[in-house]
Order: C-alpha cells, then sequence, then structure tokens
C-alpha cells in the first residue's frame, strides 16, 4: 500500500476498486465534505466575487512573483525570521538537517504539511537519527502505519477505527477500544510528552504576506500552535508559490480555504508569525527559519495554463468533487498530491514520464473547476498535458505508437464528417442498423459469436466492461415524420 | 547571521528561473493584472456597532462549541468567572487555574478559590494545569473568533496547554468582520503588531477519525468567553 507510484497508476486504481471498505468511507467522506463545502458557501453572499478576487491575487502574485519574494524575504528577516532557498527537495531536507545538527536536536515535531510529504522530508531526518514525529491526528495515525495520507484534508481517510484502535494497541500498548474519544484522548496524552521534550518543530505555511513577512497557518487541532509555540526552533517550509502581496487580502483567503476544505466558516485556529519574539523572555521559539522550496515550482510559471497551478490553496475540495478520487482514493495515484489536482500538480514536479498516466485520470467532468475556490481551470490544464504527453510520444522514437494515432485522427475526422451533414448522418444511421442485425441478440450487442470480441482492439475494451445500447429500430427523425406533426413549436400552451 | 554562499546561489538561481519562465510565457492574458486596493488602509478599522455584532459573536461561539457570557462590568466578571471555575470544580476536581500576567485577570481572579493559582507557570508545570485564564485583545462577530497578540499579554502558552480556557474580552473590542479585524491588527503599524498572533474559533477539534468531530485533541476542549460590554444602553441608543 505505502509503495505505490503514479507509474502504476492503472493497477493501483484497479485494486482500489476491489476494496469496499475503501469505497464505503471515500463515499462517507467526499459526500460529507461536498455537502458542508455547499452550506459553508451559501452562507456568504458574495462567493463567486471571493473566488474571483481570490484568483485575481494570486494571479497578479505570480505575475510577479520575484518582486513579491523580495519583499516578503526583506520583511521577515527585518523581523528577525532567517530565510533559507531550496531548488529541490533534496537541498530543502539538508537545510532542515542542518539546522537540526546546529541544535542539536534528536526529536522533530511536525504539524501537518502537504510541502513536508513532497520533500519526504521524515525519511531524510529519520537516515540521520533524528526521529521525526507527525503530530496531526490523521497524519500521526498513518504514520504509525508506516502509511502516506490519502487525503490533503483528512489523511486517514481510509481508516476505519477498528484498524485505527488495532494500531493503537499495538503500538501504544492501549488496552482495546473502539471509542474514538479515547483514541483521541490517547494521541493527546503520547504526543504532549513529545511536544515538551522537542528541540524544533517543523510547520508549513499557508500564506507568506509579502507586505509584513508574516506566515499564516491554519487548523483545528491545535498542534501547530504547539509545534510553533514550544521548541525552541521553529522551521517553517514554504512553496515559493504561497505569497501574497498584502495583510488584507488574508481575508479572502481565510474566508475561501476554511469553507472549501472542512465546511468551517474559520478552522478553530490561525497563527500568524512575524519574525522572531522582540524579547528573549517573552514566549515562543528563539529562531524561526523560513525554507522556501521551488522543486519544479517556478517552471510551471512559464505558461497561462500551467501557471494556474500554482494558485491552489490546497483545500482539497476538488478531490472530493472528483467522481474518479471518490472512486479509488488518494492512494491509487501514487503520488503525494491526489485527486484532480494531484493528477496536474505531480506530472509537473516529477516530470510527466513518470506520471503519465494521471492527466488521464479524469473524464474531464469538471466538476473540479465548479468547486475550485481560486478557479483553476483543471481539465484545462489536464488537456494541456495529455497535448503535450502526445507531442513527447510523436516526437519520440516510439513509431509504433503512431500508427493508432493516426488511425484514431482519421476516425474523429470521419466521424466529424458525418455528425456535420444530416444526409451522412441518415444514410450511416439506416446502415448501422442493417449492419447491427449480425450483432444484435435480445436487443443487446453482447460478446456474442466473438462478433465484437473479434473487432478492433479499441472498440472491443468499450464493450470489455459494459454492454452497448443498439440503434434503435427507427430515427427520432423518423418518427417525427410519421406522425405527421408540423415541425414547429408551438406558441403559449 | 551571515547568509551563507550555497544559499545565496540557491536563491539567485530560484529567482533566475522564475524570471526567465516568465519572461518566456505567452502573454494571453492582460500583461499585468493590478490589486484592486482595498477601500483603506490604515487604522480606520470599523469597531462593533453594538448589540447585533455581540450577538452575533456569542452567537457564531456557541455554534462551534464555545460557551459565552455577557457581563457588565469587573464585579460581574468576577462573579461569572467565579462560577465557571467552582463549576470546574465540581466536575472535574480541577484545582490548579493557570493565569497570564494581563493586571485584569488577576483582578478578576482575586475571590476564586482554587487551591493553585498561578500567575504564568513554568512550561513544564504548565502542563498539569486544569484551567487558563487569558484575557483576548479583539474578536471577530462574524466567526466568534478571539485574537491574541503576544505582545500585550504573556498568554500564548496558558491559552493553549490547560484542558480548559477561559478568556475574558471587552465588548468594544469585538470588530464585525475577519477584514476589520485585519486592519485593526494593522493599524498599530510594523513596531506596534504583535509577531506571534493567534486567531481562536471554539475548543480544539478534529475529525480525523471516520470523520467523527472529537473535541480537545491537542489544544482546550473547553472554551470559556467572558464579555464585559460596559455600556450596553449607551450603544443601543447611539445605533438609533
Amino acid at each position: 500500500m505505502n509503495h505505490l507510484t503514479a507509474e502504476t497508476f492503472d493497477s493501483n486504481a484497479r485494486a482500489a476498486l476491489n476494496d469496499s471498505q475503501l469505497r464505503g468511507a471515500l463515499r462517507h467522506a467526499t459526500s460529507l465534505f461536498g455537502k458542508r463545502r455547499l452550506a459553508a458557501a451559501r452562507s456568504l453572499n458574495n462567493w463567486e466575487d471571493l473566488r474571483s478576487e481570490a484568483r485575481r491575487i494570486k494571479d497578479e502574485t505570480l505575475l510577479h512573483l520575484d518582486k513579491y519574494l523580495t519583499e516578503f524575504t526583506a520583511n521577515a528577516e527585518n523581523a528577525g525570521a532567517r530565510i533559507h532557498w531550496a531548488r529541490d527537495a533534496a537541498e530543502a531536507n539538508n537545510l532542515v538537517k542542518k539546522i537540526a545538527r546546529q541544535n542539536a536536536a534528536r526529536l522533530v515535531v511536525k504539524s501537518k504539511s502537504m510541502t513536508t510529504e513532497e520533500i519526504h522530508l521524515n525519511a531524510a531526518l529519520e537516515a540521520e537519527g533524528i526521529e521525526a514525529l507527525e503530530t496531526d491526528l490523521g497524519e500521526y495515525i498513518v504514520q504509525l502505519a508506516g502509511e502516506t495520507p490519502s487525503h490533503i484534508i483528512a489523511p486517514a481517510i481510509h481508516k476505519t477505527r477498528h484498524q485505527i484502535a488495532k494500531l493503537f494497541t499495538e503500538k501504544l500498548a492501549i488496552p482495546p477500544t473502539d471509542d474514538i474519544a479515547t483514541l483521541t484522548i490517547t494521541a493527546r496524552r503520547v504526543l504532549r510528552q513529545k511536544f515538551a521534550a522537542a528541540e524544533i518543530g517543523v510547520s508549513g505555511v499557508n500564506f507568506g504576506v509579502a507586505e509584513t513577512g508574516t506566515i499564516l497557518i491554519l487548523e483545528n487541532e491545535g498542534n501547530i500552535r504547539l509545534t510553533t509555540s514550544l521548541p525552541r526552533t521553529h522551521i517553517a517550509v514554504m512553496g515559493i508559490e504561497k505569497v501574497i502581496p498584502r495583510f488584507a487580502d488574508l481575508e479572502m483567503f481565510l474566508k475561501l480555504l476554511p469553507r472549501s476544505g472542512t465546511g468551517q466558516h474559520l478552522t478553530s485556529y490561525q497563527s500568524l508569525i512575524t519574525g522572531t519574539k522582540r524579547s528573549p523572555d517573552q514566549e515562543g521559539p528563539e529562531e524561526l527559519h523560513i525554507i522556501l522550496l521551488d522543486n519544479g515550482r517556478s517552471r510551471m510559471l512559464a505558461h497561462p495554463t500551467t501557471r494556474q497551478s500554482l494558485a491552489c490553496i490546497r483545500c482539497g475540495a476538488c478531490l472530493n468533487a472528483c467522481p474518479v478520487y471518490q472512486q479509488i482514493g488518494g492512494h491509487a495515484y501514487g503520488s503525494v498530491y491526489p485527486g484532480p489536482i494531484g493528477a496536474v500538480i505531480t506530472p509537473q514536479l516529477i516530470g510527466l514520464s513518470k506520471a503519465a498516466k494521471l492527466p488521464y485520470a479524469s473524464s474531464l467532468c469538471g466538476a473540479c473547476r465548479e468547486v475550485c475556490p481560486v478557479k483553476i481551470d483543471i481539465p484545462e490544464l489536464l488537456l494541456h498535458l495529455r497535448a503535450e504527453i502526445t507531442r513527447n510520444a510523436e516526437g519520440g522514437e516510439n513509431k509504433p505508437d503512431i500508427a493508432p494515432r493516426r488511425a484514431e485522427q482519421l476516425a474523429f475526422k470521419i466521424w466529424a464528417a458525418i455528425m456535420t451533414r444530416p444526409r451522412w448522418y441518415e444514410f450511416s444511421a439506416s446502415l448501422a442498423r442493417l449492419l447491427q442485425r449480425l450483432v444484435v441478440r435480445g436487443n443487446r450487442i453482447g460478446k456474442v459469436g466473438g462478433f465484437i470480441g473479434a473487432m478492433a482492439p479499441p472498440l472491443a475494451a468499450w464493450t470489455g466492461a459494459r454492454d452497448l445500447r443498439p440503434v434503435e429500430k427507427k430515427s427520432f427523425r423518423q418518427q417525427w415524420r410519421e406522425s405527421g406533426r408540423s415541425p414547429t413549436v408551438r406558441e403559449g400552451a | 547571521m551571515s547568509r551563507e554562499v550555497s544559499n545565496n546561489e540557491a536563491r539567485d538561481a530560484i529567482m533566475q528561473s522564475i524570471r526567465a519562465h516568465l519572461a518566456a510565457s505567452p502573454r494571453l492574458e492582460s500583461a499585468s493584472v493590478s490589486l484592486i486596493p482595498h477601500d483603506d488602509t490604515g487604522a480606520n478599522y470599523q469597531p462593533a456597532t453594538g448589540a447585533s455584532d455581540l450577538k452575533m459573536f456569542c452567537e457564531r461561539l456557541e455554534s462551534v462549541g464555545g460557551h459565552c457570557v455577557i457581563v457588565r462590568d469587573e464585579d460581574e466578571a468576577a462573579r461569572a468567572l467565579a462560577r465557571i471555575v467552582s463549576e470546574l470544580q465540581a466536575r472535574d476536581g480541577a484545582s490548579r487555574i493557570a493565569l497570564s500576567d494581563a493586571a485584569l485577570v488577576s483582578r478578576l481572579t482575586r475571590d476564586v478559590a482554587a487551591e493553585q493559582l498561578e500567575v504564568c507557570p513554568q512550561v513544564s508545570d504548565l502542563f498539569s494545569y486544569d484551567a487558563g485564564v487569558t484575557m483576548a485583545q479583539a474578536g471577530i462577530a462574524e466567526t466568534g473568533t478571539l485574537i491574541l497578540e503576544a505582545e500585550k499579554e504573556r498568554h500564548r502558552l496558558v491559552s493553549l496547554l490547560p484542558p480548559v480556557h477561559i478568556a475574558v474580552v471587552r465588548a468594544q473590542d469585538i470588530c464585525p468582520t475577519i477584514g476589520d479585524a485585519l486592519k485593526r491588527l494593522r493599524g498599530d503599524g510594523e513596531s506596534g503588531m504583535s509577531r506571534a498572533i493567534t486567531f481562536i474559533t471554539g475548543p480544539s477539534r478534529t475529525a480525523d477519525i471516520e470523520l467523527t468531530l472529537t473535541i480537545g485533541v491537542h489544544g482546550p476542549k473547553e472554551l470559556h468567553v467572558i464579555v464585559m460590554d460596559s455600556e450596553p444602553e449607551a450603544k443601543n441608543v447611539l445605533r438609533r
């Protein structure tokens, strides 16, 4: 379960489809999140305006990202933060390791952060002999189980209380229980000792404000407050796209993100941290390190379509809305970022060749675009990436691949020619009606007498999983003509 | 504090990459998306305008599982606080109450009969306290949120580690909206804005196990807010 990759997406997805417990959990979670999101969005009368305005702010920031990053880092440094830059995951991990060594750290407490998942920080720290402990309840469960998160907002969405109870009984030596409150309190008790002992707290960043150098982190549990208040050193790992221009811009993101993510009007806690404390006797860490991570992000700026990917605020709404995610869950994507946004970000981060299946993990229904709080046109992005994959294949030496593609192009040209000419359409429909007599049995075209199975492979793929309805005996146009009714629409009625 | 050469190298490379990729981008959209100025940027924030904001603050707070009580003056606040503490004592046997260093918090807890009242205990000790009492520097009506500014008061940990958080906020510090609250925070200028600011909306919560709402995972499982509204009538008159 743990080592799925995006390259094996097809078999991952098939395995997930056979996991009825997983599918039940997904159905419950995605529909609940979806309903809550809708209700929360409706609690505001200017939801659509907020979405447009938030996107506008993101676009403005991305078009001048160098300027806003310069402003952000200058202001954060003025307030005592230390800024580090990482071109890729290895550089980011090395920076964290170096800071850990300087602090002689044995234990690092972590609050939930997709960015540190992206760079696989935990594994890097453990290789150095430093314990990296996830403190978000869902992340903690997933880490104890040796798994990876399956949802951006609810990492352990794929596990039942019974599985978690068994895990806690084994690993934490508690008496068997199925009570969720008891399990939660157990995690609280175990993790409090760790918070008290940790030398370093590692967090992500939801928004970095250029104007003030402030970082803002949202949460519900309180583990981020603990992570950023108790250890003497706080390290915040931040993607370069997380910067926004002004402090006042936080308002709309604070309205959009919780509503889109969990359906809350506001999450329980927001921590707004600007550099370090002014005097040593105040509470809070002595040091704040902000690591700015590129890791493939700056490349996405090169085209207006791919640039949209950087507007994402990681709410997870597109996962819940996606009919593909709803069926297969997060692990099948084999990547840190699952769902529709994962299907567009992952290939751009790790390379199209390593995640070439993901842009096809979509029916292009557009539900993700409808719910996205910053109006990312994910279907457009999916098509853009598919086109790129096709171009790469044609440019390569994979000549055998080109023949079916040529056939496909020809087939669609013929299809288009027929569909745009009524006479041709009627003729081909009658032809189809005539020919289907050879294969129709009991008003169905099934796997009969080998006829369909013997047809060209692309068509066999269609009938492999479903029966095809035959063409009706009479077309609508024919029936209309026979009814003798005039073809004009009646007024009134 | 000198920044290392290698890191400057990474910075320059990333900036270079940002500029090069932006320059390569086809300009399908208008060359520059400009920011719409926010209506104002200064200290000109909107204070709460009276009973309706206060009512909304309490409603929103209670809708997320917080408890809200409105009082008129310090005496009433002290009595409300004593009542909450004695309930905790009766229910949980709470005996150790941690206080922030705010003068008002000390005044309001004069009459509280707890075995141990302590102003800002040691962190290691604070883990075993039963409740923490602090002020909140501001509130947000539309979300039922408290705002704690770390440089105005030593309350970052007292509000976080004990299982019960009792907060006192003045009605005139409750802003109608998130936007008003952000303006108020910024209004103090660079030097005035606290380096650490915490927004608190209800008790600590999680739904990470089977999406079942569970209260009090890492932070307080109970949040009591005492709102001091010293001139309720005057404000109602002003609103007419």
